[in-house]
């Protein structure tokens, strides 16, 4: 059965700019401009006001069961870029070993990471950042890395990267716990609550 | 952009297919997701399938399924059926009807006139 009417609606905060054309988009803020297509999704996008502020609305009329999962897909993207332009993203990771300490170089300035000795073995895994994402060690803890960035996709992807270039091979991985893992998902600028 | 037209009681809508094809309707309710009851001054309330209907700028202030004398009142004092023919899609309609219905003889009138008109322009621009 289609369901007659579907709406959400997203409050822009007053610091950001939000511009919507032809289901692109773009999104301005304090830490910079997310742009996205969002036009796989088959839903009425469009900015309006309500009770004065401005708001995203999305609609969808007679819509089946994957189109009505597609107003708060949109709803929760739009919001994320909405969080990368005003409180960025930073994703924790820890390095994990037993016995042999895996060693991290950052080169290009937080572009790429080199990881040396994971588990022992010769070879080096370089992996490279995405657009916008940087990456460093953290200064206060030990064994910790650090990816900062405006794009969520881009910081989780580049985080799921690192963790998947460490992975054992050919051993038991309940018993061989070493690699590289997400220990937080937080935000860069966190307002004082 | 919104849809702003939208399927409601006393929307009044065009009739796109079928055997009242090109009659104005008012929707005085809605019976499921793709029938509506319609009623005209000049019939008996039917439903309607929505697929059969395009639906226009214009409403009505009625309630729910009214009855006929309301519904006549209503059209009357908002003149809906006359705002629509001054629209520019009833403008559009009407020429269309005009000139299926033209005669030779008219047709040959207008020729004569279009001449007439571009001899003028062509005689101001030189």
């Amino acid at each position: 059965m289609r369901q007659v009417y579907n709406t959400r609606e997203l409050e822009i905060p007053a610091d950001v700019e939000c511009d919507i054309k032809s289901k692109v988009v773009t999104v301005k803020g304090p830490r910079g401009t997310l742009t996205r297509d969002l036009s796989h999704l088959q839903v009425d996008l469009f900015k309006t006001e309500i009770d004065g502020k401005p708001h995203v609305k999305v609609e969808v009329w007679h819509g089946t069961s994957k189109r009505l999962a597609g107003t708060r897909t949109v709803v929760s993207h739009i919001n994320n870029m909405i969080l990368g332009v005003t409180r960025g993203f930073r994703y924790t990771m820890r390095l994990v070993y037993a016995h042999f300490p895996i060693n991290v170089t950052i080169e290009d300035a937080g572009k790429t990471i080199e990881i040396r000795n994971f588990l022992g073995e010769k070879r080096v895994r370089i992996v490279k950042m995405l657009d916008g994402v940087t990456i460093a060690k953290d200064k206060g803890t030990k064994d910790q890395l650090v990816l900062e960035g405006n794009d969520i996709e881009n910081v989780s992807r580049s985080s799921a990267q690192i963790h998947a270039c460490c992975l054992v091979r050919a051993k038991d991985i309940r018993k061989f716990l070493d690699g590289v893992y997400v220990n937080g998902k937080g935000h860069i600028y966190n307002p004082e609550e | 952009m919104p849809f702003t037209r939208l399927v409601e009681v006393g929307r009044v809508a065009m009739v796109n297919y079928g055997k009242d094809y090109g009659k104005l309707v008012v929707i005085v309710d809605i019976i499921d997701q793709a029938r509506a009851l319609c009623d005209a001054p000049d019939m008996t309330r039917k439903p309607m399938y929505f697929k059969r209907l395009a639906i226009t700028e214009f409403v009505i202030d009625i309630s729910k399924s009214p009855n006929k004398k309301t519904l006549i009142a209503a059209l009357n004092s908002s003149k809906a059926f006359e705002k629509f023919a001054e629209s520019a899609w009833g403008k559009k309609l009407a020429a269309k009807k005009a000139k299926a219905a033209s005669t030779d003889f008219s047709r040959f009138k207008a020729m004569i006139a279009k001449k007439a008109k571009s001899a003028k322009i062509k005689a101001a621009l030189k």
